[in-house]
């Protein structure tokens, strides 16, 4: 269950202590100190993943906010049974910061497409994770073939539907689907993280 | 739109990577909700992308943390599972079939609304008038391709029925054989979300034990509905426990 939220990686992840979950389970019961310990521990997280996706500093502030507060306000349904509480949080971050995308995107769309279309992938120089947990992320993409790489870079970290991938890609839906589903597996088996 | 079981399942990496369009998101979900090995291959998946996002990490301004806590101070948390009606758990959106019911139902109170201002007078016109404007809002939901139903019991006595389009950022409600109130109460309904919890309404007097239907539009992402039972003239903010709480 929990053992899932650090596997052995000669503690490389300082920022995402194991007791993060348990953090959130009496973050659920109103406790305002652990709230306190698991915006410090997951706030770099969020913030991260919010303004890679938005770009816009002020925007990923806010949604931020949003996320932090969605997991005060719901903290109550984090299930560790059914994945990390880190996977529990980021997916949350990562779904409010596209819904936020999606919902400007026309009117950026150039603007966004050449952002993500070139992922610098080392250019977070501010970033808290250590230097060897960006390390192993980087080599785990650069294993992908090219399409699974791009379909995973332009819909995790540009924000595009599986659709928009495709014709930006000049490909079938369909292969776009599967090719992401393909990156994911062989990214998860790569970086040693399974769920249950 | 149904979509083939084949086709439901290569969805998962999109899903996974939330790269889906929100209609397709909301299926597939109603699609997991039944399917134990999806719901599994998901969360396997998500251990994969909470390594991307961890990779990203950079640490906001400090003073965003003041901001998060003064937020969360007055912000009213969801009770934890083992708390809330184990009835609401039968809650389930469906669509099709049964919106023709919840159509057909909204029909007849939309009906009790014209014979009920049927005499007409200057400020009867103004009310009628109103009804009138709401109904087209109401009947703009019930007919949205997106529409979903949901029905389900409340706390204390009763069941609810729920059509939301999230295309419209609305729904209708309506309530059945509701708890009768004093006259100096009434059931206020609520959107609880993210963006605060805001009052909807308060449901009018039960006719022929049927409540409603009224609508409650500015849906944002993350909301819940609730239903509480307030002083007659409505509060601002929920005094009494949630004898409703759907997810929407």
């Amino acid at each position: 269950m929990t053992a899932i939220e650090r596997p052995d990686r000669g503690g490389a992840q300082p920022s995402l202590p194991a007791d993060l979950a348990a953090g959130i389970t009496l973050v659920a019961r109103g406790d305002a100190a652990a709230f306190d310990a698991v915006y410090d521990q997951v706030a770099a997280s969020v913030f991260g993943i919010v303004r890679r996706v938005i770009r816009d500093p002020a925007q990923s502030e806010e949604v931020t906010q949003d996320v932090l507060l969605e997991v005060w306000r719901n903290a109550a349904k984090f299930d560790p049974g059914r994945g990390s509480a880190t996977a529990w949080v980021t997916t949350l971050a990562h779904r409010r910061a596209v819904d936020r995308v999606r919902s400007v995107q026309k009117e950026s769309e150039r603007e966004r497409r050449t952002a993500a279309a070139d992922i610098p992938y080392d250019e977070v120089a501010e970033a808290v994770e250590s230097s060897l947990e960006r390390e192993r992320v980087r080599r785990c993409l650069g294993a992908l073939t090219g399409l699974q790489r791009e379909s995973v870079t332009l819909a995790y970290y540009g924000g595009y539907t599986y659709g928009q991938v495709a014709s930006l890609l000049g490909v079938p839906a369909g292969t776009i689907k599967t090719r992401m589903r393909d990156a994911l597996i062989r990214l998860r088996d790569c970086m040693g993280v399974a769920a249950e | 739109m149904s979509w083939r079981k084949r086709e439901v399942h290569t969805l998962s990496g999109p899903y996974a990577m939330d790269a889906i369009s929100a209609p397709d998101r909301a299926r597939f979900e109603r699609h997991l909700a039944g399917c134990e090995e999806c719901a599994r291959e998901i969360a396997s998946l998500r251990e994969a992308t909470a390594r991307l996002a961890t990779a990203t990490a950079v640490p906001p301004p400090p003073a965003l943390k003041q901001r998060v806590m003064l937020a969360a101070a007055a912000t009213r948390q969801q009770p934890p599972a083992a708390e809330r009606d184990p009835a609401a758990r039968t809650w389930r959106w469906r669509h099709g079939l049964r919106i023709r019911l919840a159509m057909a139902v909204a029909a007849v109170a939309m009906a009790g609304v014209a014979v009920v201002f049927g005499v007409s007078n200057g400020s009867m016109r103004d009310q009628l008038s109103q009804a009138q404007a709401s109904s087209q809002q109401i009947a703009g939901v019930l007919t949205a391709g997106d529409a979903t139903m949901v029905t389900g019991p409340v706390t204390g006595g009763g069941t609810a029925t729920i059509v939301m389009s999230h295309s419209r950022h609305a729904l209708v409600f309506t309530a059945a054989d509701l708890r009768a109130l004093p006259a100096s109460r009434g059931y206020e309904l609520w959107l609880v979300g993210p963006a605060g919890d805001r009052p909807v309404t308060m449901l009018p007097p039960a006719r022929h034990d049927m409540a409603g239907p009224v609508i409650a539009s500015g849906l944002r992402q993350g909301d819940h509905l609730a239903l509480t039972a307030e002083p007659a003239g409505g509060t601002p903010r929920p005094t009494t426990p949630m004898m409703l709480d759907v997810i929407l």
